[in-house]
C-alpha cells in the first residue's frame, strides 16, 4: 500500500497519509502536496488515521501544504490524528491552527 | 541497571529506520507498553508502535537528533558512524548518541513563536524544540567527537508499579 494517496471529487481533495511522515518519506510527498496546490482546490482533508510516526519534517511538509492551499484562497483541515503524531502538533501548539 | 545496548550505523539517512526501532524497542522495555499480538492478522510486523506517551517522548525526541546529526554533523554527505548508547533503567531511559562530524551550534537555535497562528507556522527549525520539549533532560557537548545525551524518566506512578 503507498504511503500516500490523493482522491479528488469535484469539490473535495483527500490526502490520505499512511505510516511514517519523517525526512525519509517527505520528499515524495513535497511533489504531491506541489501537483495539490497547483491544481487549487477548494477544499483539502489530510486524513492522518493511519499515521504512526511524524518528525519535523513530516510536520513542515503538511505546513507548506496548508499554506499553499490557503494562499490559493482553499481550506485545508486535518482529520483522524492519533497518538505520536497528535502529540506532536499539540507540542508543536498546531493542534489549535489544524483544529484537531 | 542492565548493561547499555550498543548500535552503530552510518551516518545518512539510509540507516534512520534501523536506529528509530531499536530506540523503540528498547523503551518500550522500560514502559513495559503491550506488544501487539505477532498472532492477529491485520497487525503490521513493521509498524513501529509508540503509543505509550513514554515511548512516543523518547523516539520523537531521538529521531529529531539522528536527523540533526546527519544534516549538520554529517552535511548530508555520510562520511562518519553515529555510535549509540542506550542505557535502560527502572525509572527512565538514556540514550548517548556520538557523531564525529561538525559540531553543531545548539545556542543559535532559533526559539519557536510563543503564539502560532496561520501566518507564523513554521516550516523548520522544529527538530530540537521537539526533542527538547519530549525530554526530561537533554545536553549536547560538541567535539569531534560531538555528543548528545537524551534522557527520559518514567512518570513516578508507573515506576512504583514496575517495583511491586
Amino acid at each position: 500500500m503507498p504511503p500516500f494517496e490523493v482522491q479528488r471529487t469535484s469539490d473535495l481533495t483527500t490526502l490520505t497519509v499512511r505510516g511514517s511522515l519523517d525526512i525519509n518519506s517527505a520528499p515524495a510527498l513535497a511533489e504531491e502536496i506541489d501537483q495539490i496546490v497547483a491544481s487549487r482546490p477548494g477544499r483539502v482533508v489530510v486524513d492522518l488515521s493511519t499515521l504512526d510516526l511524524i518528525d519535523s519534517s513530516g510536520v513542515a511538509a503538511l505546513v507548506k501544504l496548508y499554506k499553499g492551499i490557503r494562499n490559493a484562497g482553499g481550506s485545508m483541515t486535518i482529520s483522524g490524528a492519533r497518538d505520536q503524531p497528535l502529540a506532536i502538533f499539540k507540542l508543536l501548539r498546531m493542534d489549535k491552527v489544524f483544529n484537531l | 541497571m542492565a548493561a547499555p545496548i550498543r548500535l552503530s550505523v552510518p551516518g545518512t539517512l539510509r540507516y534512520r529506520p534501523i536506529a528509530v526501532r531499536a530506540v523503540a524497542e528498547a523503551a518500550r522495555l522500560v514502559s513495559c507498553s503491550v506488544q501487539p499480538d505477532p498472532r492477529d492478522p491485520s497487525a503490521d510486523p513493521l509498524t513501529i508502535d509508540v503509543r505509550h506517551p513514554f515511548d512516543t517522548a523518547v523516539v520523537s525526541a531521538f529521531m529529531e537528533i539522528f536527523n540533526n546529526v546527519v544534516i549538520h554533523a554529517y552535511q548530508r554527505r555520510g562520511g562518519g558512524m553515529i555510535d549509540l548508547e542506550i542505557t535502560l533503567a527502572n525509572d527512565g531511559i538514556v540514550i548517548e548518541i556520538t557523531d564525529s562530524g561538525r559540531p553543531f551550534d545548539i545556542d543559535n537555535v532559533t526559539p519557536l513563536p510563543t503564539d502560532l497562528d496561520e501566518e507564523s507556522l513554521p516550516e523548520g527549525g522544529m527538530g530540537i524544540h521537539i526533542a527538547k520539549t519530549m525530554l526530561d533532560d537533554m545536553t549536547y557537548e560538541p567535539g569531534p567527537p560531538n555528543l548528545w545525551r537524551l534522557y527520559k524518566r518514567l512518570p513516578a506512578a508507573q515506576v512504583a508499579v514496575g517495583r511491586s
